[in-house]
Parts: structure tokens; C-alpha cells; sequence
């Protein structure tokens, strides 16, 4: 009971402490927007620099009347972004235009189109072969008039005009499952979007579980670690240490969240997001993502007393750092095969299962439980662990003052 | 008076080294006990076993009734050799702070809290960053962060390392105000011109060894002796041949004669010869710090000499 007492005390105030900080403050407000800027920017910026070009101008002599059935199409910029000029110049007469404006096109459409199937066209310089791509606009309506030609009835014309489809079956799944994610482009938000909040709170817990790190060494360098342990012990300082930043971070989320919220329900509006969030799954997830901040934050807190100044941190501490960041190098290989051996394998290896669990979890329809059961009995064995050896280490290292420890000395300490 | 700390046959290694070695004394209610030494003889691997910031091999640590782990650390206050201060708070955020881990209510610690920092002349300073204080400055909020609560014992680490004059004296006065209280303290420092006038009791360690313990008038009765100096022109071999002297230290005209344990200060000056040069003479005990430097560089020379014979 005194325990935790006192280690709430640590944590209230480290809580306290660096949510008065500035660069704190600063990051909690600025990660959001710079994350809502950089995946906003390459869409404003394209659509301003579309906003900037005048379009492809083609000169069309259409001598068949084709450019009224697609006119339309054309206005809208569907499918091209073209200035139609209607003309009744020939090609000869083009040539010279199309030197000088060369952003241009010349399209000639006549019986003789019709009788052989062939579009005549002519670019300027500016315009790549792209263009014949673009002609393609004219395909249905040239179609459609030289089976009129040769006398189709109008369900003939249609039923020659119809694509053939492919269908694919779905094996054992039940009516409607699919529809939702049908109508939404075939993105499974249904099971993505419990595994994206937790994948969330993961990144951010871990990251304020790095100022750990941070806090622990500048304890040491700054010379308070002595006054504080005289008063709780190295193990109510750890505990306290781990649940203030924990709480830091479950603060960032909810500073996040309630940013990102509003727009990802204008964004997705015929995708009810909050009924996907409000789930079991997401308990589940949330908290993997937390017994994976346990095990890095006992790691850092630990790595932290090993260090006098973390800007001088060594290539070992860097290393360890690096740790949380292990499961992006499994992305591809995981969301291929998300039951694949290599997904299964780092379920059960502690610094990889909190991902890449939640990253399985988030792809799968059918979860395996009893993988998931062994993951998470690895995961909480492993933190026991991690939690009794910082323990040792920081016992130790917030004490020993003017230098970094190597890996040989954080060796004899576990061992002593 | 009242017992309030008892270290009892402490010992404590470090790899295959023993750098305590049944340490033993008691620290009493109202009293000023100093721990001394030279660098690395022991001092806070001592007082870091009383602190329970770690544990001895053997041997036991008793506050009032209580041992070991069992210590209500809330009742200490610790000012370590190694302090610093939290950067980026504020001075009164840091003071309430040591006040909330040592269970001190937080309104007294507040009022307590103002009431030091103008008697240490930091008024004005509760809001200020600690970034914006000076070194002495963050010493004396250190200071009061170690005895805002009230403690029955007091353990200071080198309180007086670092400060001008001023504050050494605004500190030892503190302290003493401290003691008149009721507080006991348990005080480690190599100002032994402030331990002198200050300290009830003395306990000095060597090597990890008690070297002497006592109080200040017994150490000073057994290990003080007398010693004269004299202001003239006197030759060195004509000193030493003065009976009872056991050491001359001389400097320009200032000669420095170290006598005998056992002299008769009166009847030794009545014996002084005629032909040598006095301008100026007095006799005095010789001071805590002379005692210090003799006992550890005597200790260290025999121990190395035993080494080497060995």
C-alpha cells in the first residue's frame, strides 16, 4: 500500500513536471498537425498545381457529331482535363497551329473513322504519347455508331457493348459481411480500426516511455536521484517513473484522438467509426499496446540509470532504443501473410508481439486465440523479467555517477 | 539524551573489497555528531547505509526502535554529497515536492517553506525557475529541501562543500538552531574550523576503519596535544633539542614546536633556554584538522609500508 503511495507521488509528479513543459506541450500539439499536414499536403498541393493548368486544348473535327455523347464526360474531367475547340480545319492546316501552342492537340473524326476504325491525331511537343491513352474517350460512342451502321437492334447493341465480368466467391462467409467493406473500396475498417487506435495508443505510450530514458539520466546527471531515494526506494522511483509517463502518454492519445477524430468521421462519413471502435477487439488491442509499453518503459528506465547524459548515450543504448521500432521491418511480410511464419514467429519473440499482434489482429477475420493467449503469457513472463532486472540496473546505475556504463559492467550488476 | 541513531558493527563490501569494517556509533537527540575522513574512507557508503539506499553485509542500523528495511525514512532528512536540483520547476514545486515524499502535510510545508527561504535570503525566489538561481543559491534550497519536514534526524553529506564563507556560516548556524531543537544530526564535512565549533561528538573513519570516537573535548584531551609557536630567528637542531618536543615545523622565522603528551605546559616554559630568539610566543592545543591530518596520513603511510612489506 505505502508502496504504490509513494510511487504515485513519483508519478503525479512527473506527470506534473512535463506537462508544464514547453517542448512537451509544443509535441503534443505540433505531432497531430504535422501528421494531419504531411498526409494533407501531397493531395492540397496536387490539386493546386491542377488548379494551376489550363488543361490540354484539342482542336476536334468531329464530322460525325461523337463529341455531343461525350461532352459530358469531358466537362466534368472524369477521366481527361481537355479545352475542346471545335473545328473543321484539316490536318494540314493544324500543323503550323500545333508548333506554336504546344500543350495542344489535333483530333480528326470522319466517316472515313467509322469505315476503318481509325481516329487521325496530332500533338504538339509538350504532350507525350499519353495522349493516345486519353483518346480512348472516343472508344463507346464510335463503337456504338458502326454497329448502328451495321443494323443492331438496340439490346443487341447493349449486350455487344457490355464488359464481361468476373465474380468471385467468397468460401464459408456469412451474407453481408462483405458488403460494407465492398462499399467502402474494399478497406476492412470494420477490423482496421480498433487495431489503428491501438496501434495509436502503442507508438504513443512507447514514445513518452522513451522520455523515460530521458528522465531517468537527467535524474542521474542533475544529482536528485540520492534525495528522492532517501525518501522511496529505487523500486517505488521505477514504478512511479513508469506509470507517470504512462499516464503522459495516454494523454497524448486522447490530445490526438480528439484531434483526429472529427476528421476521420468527415473524411469517412459512410464509415461508422465509432461503432468499429466501441468493440471488444479494441480492449483486446489496447491492451496489448499497454503490456508493450511495460515492457519497453522497464527497458528504458532501467537503460537510463546506465547513462550520466543521454545525448552522449552509447552505441548499446542506441541499440536498445531502436527496440519498439523492430515490427516496421515486418510490415510487408506480415500483412501478406498475416497467419505466415513469420507473423507467428515474432507474435512470440517480446520486443516484436505487441506490433505485430496488433498489426495480425487488425487483417484477420478469424483470430487465432490460442496463439494470441501464448503471445500474451510470453509478453507479461518477459515483462516480470524485464521489471525485476531494471530493477537491479537501477538500483545500481543512478548511484554511480561521472560516466556511461558499458554492457560488461550492466552484466556484473545483473549478476551481482 | 535520547538515543535516536545506532549504527552497530556495520560492514559492507564492494566486489572483494571491504570498504566498511564494523563501524559502530550512536547519534543522540539534540546533539551534532560529525562524521570525518579522508576522500573514499567510508563516509557515505555509511551514510548510505543509514539511509537505507543500501544495505549493509552486516551489522544494523536502529532509529528509535526500528531496523533496516522497517526505518520510517520520513522521519530523516538527507542532504547527499552528490545533490542537485530538478532544472526546469519551480523552487517552491521542488520544496513541496521532498516535502510530499516525506508525508509532510502540504500547507505546513508551504509556510515552512517561505519561512526558510527568507531566512536564507531566498525571499522572493518560491516562484523563480531553479535554472535561475545561482550555484549557492540552489545549495540553500538543497538545504531546506532536507529539513522542510521537520526530521528527528538530520544527515548532511559535505553541507558546507562549495559555499562562500557567508553562507558556511549562515548554514552552521542553522544547524545549531536545528540541534537546540531537539533535531540530531549527523554532519560529514572537511571544514574542520566549522566541525570544531560546532560539533558535539566526532566519530573519524579510515580506510573503512573507526579511527577515533568520542566527544570533541575527550578526542581533543587523548589526541590534542599541545603544541607552542615561537617568532624568531632560531636554528632547527637547536628546537629540538628543547626536551618534550617531538616535532618542529618551521617556516621563514615562524617555528612550530609539537610537544609531548604528557607536558606540563607551565613547567616546560620555565625550562626554556635562554639563547633562543623569541619576539613572539604562544602555546595552544593543536586543531581538529592538524589531529585529522595526522591520524590519516600516519594511518595511510603505516598501511602502505605494511603492503610494501608484506
Amino acid at each position: 500500500m505505502k508502496l504504490m503511495r509513494n510511487s504515485m507521488k513519483v508519478a503525479k509528479w512527473e506527470f506534473k513536471r512535463n506537462i508544464r513543459n514547453k517542448s512537451f506541450i509544443i509535441s503534443l500539439f505540433l505531432t497531430p498537425v504535422l501528421f494531419i499536414l504531411f498526409s494533407t499536403a501531397p493531395t492540397l498541393l496536387s490539386n493546386l498545381s491542377e488548379d494551376e493548368e489550363a488543361g490540354t486544348t484539342v482542336y476536334l473535327n468531329d464530322q460525325l457529331g461523337v463529341y455531343e455523347a461525350i461532352e459530358p464526360m469531358i466537362e466534368n474531367e472524369d477521366f481527361v482535363d481537355w479545352n475542346v475547340v471545335e473545328t473543321s480545319d484539316q490536318p494540314k492546316a493544324m500543323q503550323s497551329q500545333l508548333k506554336e501552342q504546344e500543350d495542344a492537340a489535333y483530333v480528326l473524326i470522319n466517316e472515313e473513322s467509322l469505315k476503318s476504325g481509325l481516329v487521325t491525331f496530332m500533338i504538339g511537343d509538350d504532350l507525350d504519347k499519353g495522349f493516345e491513352n486519353e483518346l480512348q474517350v472516343f472508344q463507346q460512342p464510335l463503337k456504338q455508331m458502326q454497329l448502328q451502321q451495321a443494323g443492331l437492334s438496340q439490346d443487341q447493341m447493349q449486350l455487344v457493348n457490355t464488359p464481361i465480368q468476373y465474380e468471385l466467391a467468397e468460401v464459408e462467409t456469412a451474407a453481408g459481411d462483405k458488403s460494407t467493406e465492398e462499399a467502402m473500396g474494399g478497406f476492412p475498417y470494420e477490423s482496421a480500426i480498433p487495431g489503428i487506435f491501438a496501434g495509436l495508443v502503442l507508438f504513443s505510450i512507447v514514445i513518452s516511455g522513451m522520455m523515460i530514458f530521458q528522465s531517468a539520466s537527467q535524474e542521474k546527471k542533475d544529482k536528485v536521484a540520492e534525495i528522492i531515494l532517501s525518501s522511496v526506494t529505487a523500486g517505488e522511483l521505477m514504478q512511479g517513473k513508469i506509470l507517470g509517463y504512462f499516464t503522459l502518454g495516454i494523454l497524448q492519445v486522447g490530445v490526438w484522438i480528439t484531434l483526429a477524430l472529427p476528421i476521420a468521421l468527415w473524411k469517412l462519413e459512410d464509415v461508422p467509426v465509432l461503432e468499429y471502435l466501441f468493440v471488444p477487439e479494441t480492449a483486446l488491442l489496447t491492451f496489448i499496446a499497454v503490456l508493450g509499453y511495460l515492457l519497453f518503459a522497464s527497458l528504458f528506465v532501467g537503460l537510463g540509470a546506465t547513462v550520466e547524459d543521454y545525448t552522449t548515450s552509447g552505441n548499446f543504448q542506441g541499440m536498445v532504443m531502436m527496440l519498439p521500432f523492430l515490427p516496421f521491418v515486418l510490415i510487408a511480410p506480415i500483412f501478406s501473410n498475416p497467419s505466415g511464419i513469420v507473423a507467428q514467429v515474432a507474435s512470440f519473440v517480446p520486443f516484436t508481439a505487441p506490433g505485430v499482434l496488433i498489426m495480425r489482429l487488425s487483417v484477420l477475420d478469424e483470430w487465432p486465440w490460442v496463439e494470441i493467449l501464448i503471445a500474451i503469457v510470453v509478453l507479461l513472463a518477459s515483462i516480470w523479467i524485464f521489471m525485476k532486472l531494471a530493477g537491479k540496473i537501477f538500483q545500481i546505475g543512478i548511484l554511480i555517477y561521472g560516466k556511461n556504463a558499458t554492457p560488461q559492467e550492466i552484466w556484473k550488476w545483473l549478476k551481482a | 539524551m535520547k538515543k535516536v541513531l545506532s549504527v552497530e558493527n556495520l560492514q559492507k563490501s564492494f566486489k572483494n573489497t571491504k570498504v566498511l569494517k564494523n563501524i559502530s556509533f550512536d547519534v543522540h537527540q539534540g546533539e551534532i555528531m560529525a562524521i570525518l575522513g579522508p576522500n573514499g574512507a567510508g563516509k557515505s557508503t555509511t551514510i548510505r547505509n543509514i539511509m537505507g539506499i543500501m544495505y549493509p553485509d552486516e551489522g544494523s542500523v536502529t532509529f528509535h526502535n526500528h531496523e533496516g528495511k522497517e526505518i520510517p525514512r520520513h522521519k530523516i532528512g538527507y542532504l547527499p554529497e552528490e545533490r542537485g536540483l530538478y532544472k526546469n520547476v519551480k523552487v517552491m514545486d521542488v520544496l513541496l515536492y521532498f516535502a510530499s515524499l516525506k508525508e509532510y502535510p502540504k500547507e505546513k510545508a508551504k509556510q515552512r517553506a517561505l519561512v526558510f527561504l527568507e531566512k536564507l535570503g531566498l525571499k522572493g525566489k518560491e516562484y523563480a525557475s531553479v535554472e535561475e538561481l545561482s550555484k549557492g543559491m540552489g545549495q540553500k534550497v538543497q538545504f531546506i529541501g532536507s529539513i522542510i519536514h521537520e526530521p528527528e534526524l538530520l544527515i548532511l553529506d559535505e553541507p558546507f562543500s562549495g559555499l562562500d564563507p557567508v553562507s558556511q556560516e549562515i548554514f552552521r548556524d542553522e544547524i545549531k538552531e536545528l540541534a537546540k531543537n531537539g533535531t540530531a544530526i549527523l554532519l560529514s564535512s572537511h571544514q574542520m574550523n566549522l566541525v570544531e565549533s560546532m560539533c558535539d561528538r566526532l566519530f573519524m573513519i579510515n580506510r573503512g576503519e573507526k579511527v577515533i570516537y568520542g566527544s570533541m573535548d575527550d578526542v581533543k584531551t587523548e589526541y590534542a596535544n599541545f603544541k607552542c609557536t615561537i617568532r624568531g630567528k632560531n636554528e632547527t637542531a637547536a628546537l629540538e633539542r628543547i626536551p618534550e618536543v617531538t616535532r618542529v615545523d618551521q617556516s621563514d622565522d615562524i617555528s612550530i614546536l609539537y610537544l609531548t603528551q604528557d607536558v606540563e605546559v607551565t613547567s616546560w616554559l620555565k625550562q626554556l633556554p635562554n639563547d633562543i630568539d623569541v619576539q613572539e610566543l604562544s602555546v595552544d592545543r593543536v586543531s581538529l584538522h592538524e589531529i585529522f591530518v595526522d591520524i590519516a596520513t600516519d594511518r595511510n603511510l603505516a598501511e602502505e609500508v605494511g603492503e610494501a612489506h608484506a
